[in-house]
């Protein structure tokens, strides 16, 4: 099928064109104030338990606290190799893909405050799939690496996309029936997201 | 359920007496257009965003050949495959041919509009691989075998009382006493259904809302997460999409994310951005071990240097389907293609045939909404005046429009026939009508059929022009003589 390609470019190439010149940089608002203040109040319009942690040792506390406030067992998928170094008494953690009504704890390297969004870059100890197959995500971020906007993550990944970057701004949704939004449509049907200050 | 273009008008009026139909038509402004309103004053200088998606797509569609090579250059980098279709029926080959040598008997798909371009599913059917579309409206559709009814909302047409009587006749395994009453227990009911296919599958096909060259990277915005479990769960990923969706670099795709959730759903951002690059890496647990791009052009690239260029800058957001009125009468299905409303009237007749499509391109009352709503800024009322320019100089319209048509020209180029015509015109409709109306003449009686027409009040036009202007020369003599006057004094 080698021939397409020459012939569909040889079709671009055979036409009457006026180049349009490079673009010139667009700069968006931008956002005012604490970053990690802002992230928190637009994630949290989108039905997210975003919650403000003073250090990493509040955070054991916290994921038991969410799991009860959802009715479920004390029980959490952790992925192997996560940089997340938990110790969570009393809650049972398991190291194998997280099933459709199971819990994951997972690690964010980094926010957005533009739009209340994690920024997931697949990579060793963070698997892509995880985003997407528990029913109760908790994602553990610290306030310092939230950035104004995407460009800023793209800077901070060095122009080195990795496999998969996944930008989640809530849990799961549809408004495919009716146009009226229902929530957990394939991936999680909640998100709690703690926000580590220091 | 219309396949063909050709039937547009056949359709239009079978939509317009669908009972069904009503209310799901009457969510189109409640539930996208204030959505999307909201979203636009809230941003700030959405204007200068539009210009500069523009200007980013502008530049992607005069330089798809140097921007299509880098990607495919990319793509290579990361141990990707780019594969490039002139048309659906080698897209449809070459994908098979993909799956053939992976030995993929089943498929998930992510919302792609592409393979409904190029009838993918009924392709890979006959060809014995199950394809499952996995969003939730595709879903929908799939099982009803009907096409979507919208780009973004594929299932819009239908009631969620519709969606439940398509489950209880399709998931047979099920508890037929189960409640499907509510929505979320049809979302929760869909939602195990697929999780099963999801990790079944040998081969997951999803479409790109972004190509970026630089980074060799496919970009898809989901709410549902489906995309991703379509991308992530199986050995293999294939992209499939069109030619004119790339653009220079992630920097232009920040951009373009900005204008395209709030012009679709009215969103800032959609739930899911989902940057995929290659297959995955050597550290990383999961994602796909093959990955493969489909490039379609079935048309595209001969829209390039014509009246119709401006057209490839779209990115699919649906916000001129969303604030049509003709899309808001008579839905999706009558266009009987797959991308309907003004951007359908746009695209159809230059990838299609005018021959095929000139109805949709004739479907619009100019009013302008469309182009005044689209977040690249396409001119689609002219694009469509264009179409229906080509339709005329064909000869492809119907012998009374371009009869009638041609009367008038004969008239409009002779001042002095044209005014006589004009007022006999008005004395003849005067005449005509009843209490300000016109309801009835013995010509055009199909246009009158759905149409009332004003009677004309007072003079023509061009007498009423005269008039004005003999009134202004005398009302400028007047001026001059009190101007001198008051020099004299």
């Amino acid at each position: 099928m080698s021939g397409g390609r020459e012939a569909i470019l040889q079709s671009i190439r055979s036409r009457r064109l006026v180049q349009s010149p490079k673009p010139q940089p667009y700069s968006a608002p931008k956002t005012e104030g604490d970053l990690a203040e802002a992230f928190a109040q637009r994630l949290s319009f989108w039905q997210t338990d975003v919650r403000m942690l003073d250090s990493m040792a509040d955070v054991p506390a916290a994921v038991a606290d969410v799991l009860r406030g959802k009715n479920m067992a004390q029980r959490v998928h952790i992925a192997p190799d996560s940089a997340l170094a938990l110790d969570l008494p009393g809650i049972e953690v398991l190291r194998e893909p997280p099933g459709q009504n199971d819990a994951a704890v997972t690690e964010v390297p980094f926010a957005i405050a533009e739009t209340g969004t994690l920024a997931y870059p697949a990579g060793k100890g963070r698997p892509a799939s995880w985003h997407f197959r528990p029913v109760l995500e908790i994602a553990v971020l610290r306030a310092s690496d939230v950035v104004p906007e995407l460009e800023d993550v793209l800077k901070r990944l060095g122009g080195v996309l990795p496999s998969t970057l996944n930008l989640v701004s809530g849990p799961s949704r549809t408004g495919d029936i009716e146009q009226t939004m229902e929530l957990g449509a394939h991936g999680p049907k909640s998100l709690a997201v703690l926000v580590v200050k220091s | 359920m219309n396949l063909d273009p050709r039937n547009f008008q056949q359709a239009a009026r079978e939509a317009l007496n669908d009972p069904l139909l009503r209310p799901a038509l009457g969510r189109m402004k409640t539930h996208f257009g204030a959505g999307r309103a909201a979203a636009v004053a809230r941003y700030g200088d959405f204007e200068a965003l539009r210009e500069a998606g523009k200007a980013i797509r502008d530049y992607a569609v005069t330089h798809l050949d140097e921007l299509l090579t880098q990607f495919e250059r990319s793509v290579v980098a990361r141990g990707g495959t780019v594969h490039w279709a002139r048309d659906a029926a080698e897209a449809r080959d070459l994908i098979l041919g993909i799956l053939r040598d992976a030995g993929a008997k089943t498929v998930t798909k992510g919302k792609s509009m592409v393979t409904e371009e190029i009838a993918l599913n009924p392709f890979l059917e006959a060809n014995g691989i199950v394809p499952v579309e996995t969003d939730l409206g595709e879903y929908i559709v799939q099982l009803r075998h009907e096409p979507p009814s919208h780009i973004i909302a594929p299932a819009f047409h239908l009631s969620k009382e519709q969606v439940a009587e398509t489950f209880f006749a399709s998931h047979t395994d099920l508890d037929p006493k189960r409640s499907l009453v509510e929505r979320n227990a049809l979302v929760q009911e869909a939602r195990a259904v697929l999780r099963r296919s999801f990790e079944s599958a040998d081969a997951g096909i999803t479409g790109a809302n972004f190509l970026s060259a630089k980074e060799g990277a496919a970009v898809i915005v989901t709410n549902e997460g489906n995309g991703d479990l379509t991308r992530l769960l199986p050995k293999m990923h294939i992209v499939v999409t069109g030619i004119e969706k790339v653009v220079a670099d992630m920097n232009d795709v920040a951009v373009l994310l900005r204008l395209l959730p709030r012009s679709a759903t009215g969103q800032p951002i959609s739930t899911y951005v989902s940057v995929m690059a290659g297959r995955r890496g050597a550290d990383e647990s999961d994602g796909p071990q093959a990955f493969h791009v489909v490039l379609v052009d079935n048309g595209r690239s001969k829209l390039i240097g014509t009246e119709a260029q401006d057209v490839l800058r779209c990115i699919r957001c649906s916000a001129c389907i969303n604030h049509c009125p003709i899309y808001g009468a008579i839905g999706g299905h009558a266009y009987g293609a797959t991308y309907m409303g003004p951007i359908g009237a746009a695209l159809n007749p230059g990838v299609m045939g005018v021959e095929n499509a000139a109805h949709h391109a004739n479907a619009s009352t100019f009013c302008g909404r469309c182009a005044e709503v689209c977040p690249v800024k396409i001119p689609l009322p002219r694009i469509m005046r264009h179409w229906r320019a080509v339709e005329h100089s064909k000869g492809l319209a119907p012998r009374s429009i371009t009869a009638g048509l041609g009367v008038w020209a004969f008239a409009a180029k002779r001042p002095g026939l044209y005014r006589l015509g004009a007022s006999v015109m008005a004395w003849f409709l005067r005449m005509m009508g009843r209490r300000g109306t016109v309801h009835a003449l013995p010509v055009m009686q199909g246009w009158f059929a759905v149409r009332d027409f004003p009677v004309p009040q007072g003079r023509t036009f061009q007498a009423q022009w005269k008039a004005r202007r003999q009134n202004a020369a005398e009302r400028i003599g007047l001026e001059g003589g009190n101007s001198r006057s008051r020099q004299q004094r």
